[in-house]
């Protein structure tokens, strides 16, 4: 129980598919569309700038009682080894990619609205080894802060390209 | 995410209430205080095996008596252990509840990603049949 980080969950997967293939169903835009959102969900991907500080945003639109309701999601490239390794932040935001806090999602307090997603691809007999650890970064915590003045800057900058 | 993740918030908004948000959070902060240090990770580790004293849990480190009693107070605020009822040794004890809750919003994204893998599994399944067909 202690020797299991608490804010970690890591999940194991072994494909019958080369880790190229598999790359690619994380890094190409139709890919990745095709298998991320859950049944009845339409994912569309805006920006996916694979590349280390590189952008991405995926908008998820769901079905609600009230009709469709989109769902942001707002992230940066830390690391990029094709076929190796990927790792990328990703937080709930709003269309503008303002980092949505925990109050407004209806979360408590603390609840991580900041996330760090990796992923190691592995050959192994037969396909595919790949081990997805996903990170919470505790709302307010130091590493959320940074997150959140890195978005701010992301999107200044976008709203100035869009003035432009 | 969608519907599962809509469900979630409704289970979270229940399980914590409103009005105790501000608990929570000190909560949450207090136990993350007390595990950001290696030192109160490993008195943990050890205390999962069993109560001790804290001349035990002393044991292992190269540090004064008042500075395992610092880590332990840290421990302590944070509901991370408890003290036991024998006044001369006064063991301490593991109290996992404030683990728990850490825990379950990381665990929570569990099953999600079990959904999304498993999805990526038909979706290649299904890129491979489509090859097959051409």
């Amino acid at each position: 129980m202690v020797e299991k980080t608490p804010d970690t969950v890591t999940i194991e997967r072994t494909f019958p598919a080369p880790r190229e293939v598999i790359w690619r169903l994380w890094t190409q835009p139709e890919h990745f569309a095709s298998w991320y959102g859950p049944e009845g969900s339409t994912v569309s991907v805006v920006t996916m700038d694979v590349c280390v500080g590189g952008t991405r945003v995926v908008c998820m639109e769901v079905l609600t009682p009230q009709g469709p309701k989109q769902m942001w999601f707002t992230g940066t490239y830390l690391e990029v080894a094709e076929n190796q390794r990927l790792v990328y932040t990703d937080s709930m935001t709003d269309e503008h990619g303002r980092v949505m806090t925990s109050e407004e999602l209806g979360m408590p307090p603390g609840h991580p609205t900041t996330t760090e997603v990796q992923v190691q691809l592995e050959s192994v007999a037969g396909g595919t080894r790949m081990v997805v650890t996903h990170v919470g970064i505790p709302e307010g915590s130091p590493g959320a802060i940074g997150w959140e003045r890195a978005f701010d800057k992301l999107s200044d900058r976008l709203n100035a390209t869009r003035s432009e | 995410m969608g519907r599962y993740f809509t469900d979630r918030l409704y289970s979270h908004l229940a399980k914590y209430g409103a009005g105790t948000a501000t608990t929570t959070d000190d909560r949450l902060d207090a136990t993350f205080a007390a595990l950001a240090n290696a030192t109160r990770r490993a008195m943990l580790a050890r205390l999962v095996r069993g109560e001790a004293t804290v001349n035990e849990l002393a044991e292992p480190f190269q540090l004064s008596l008042p500075a395992i009693s610092k880590h332990l107070k840290v421990l302590e605020k944070a509901g991370l252990i408890e003290r036991g009822r024998l006044a001369q040794y006064r063991p301490r004890s593991l109290n996992p509840g404030p683990l728990e809750e850490v825990s379950t919003w990381a665990e929570q994204y569990r099953p999600v990603w079990e959904g999304r893998l498993d999805r990526m599994n038909n979706y290649l399944e299904r890129l491979r049949r489509e090859d097959k067909d051409a």
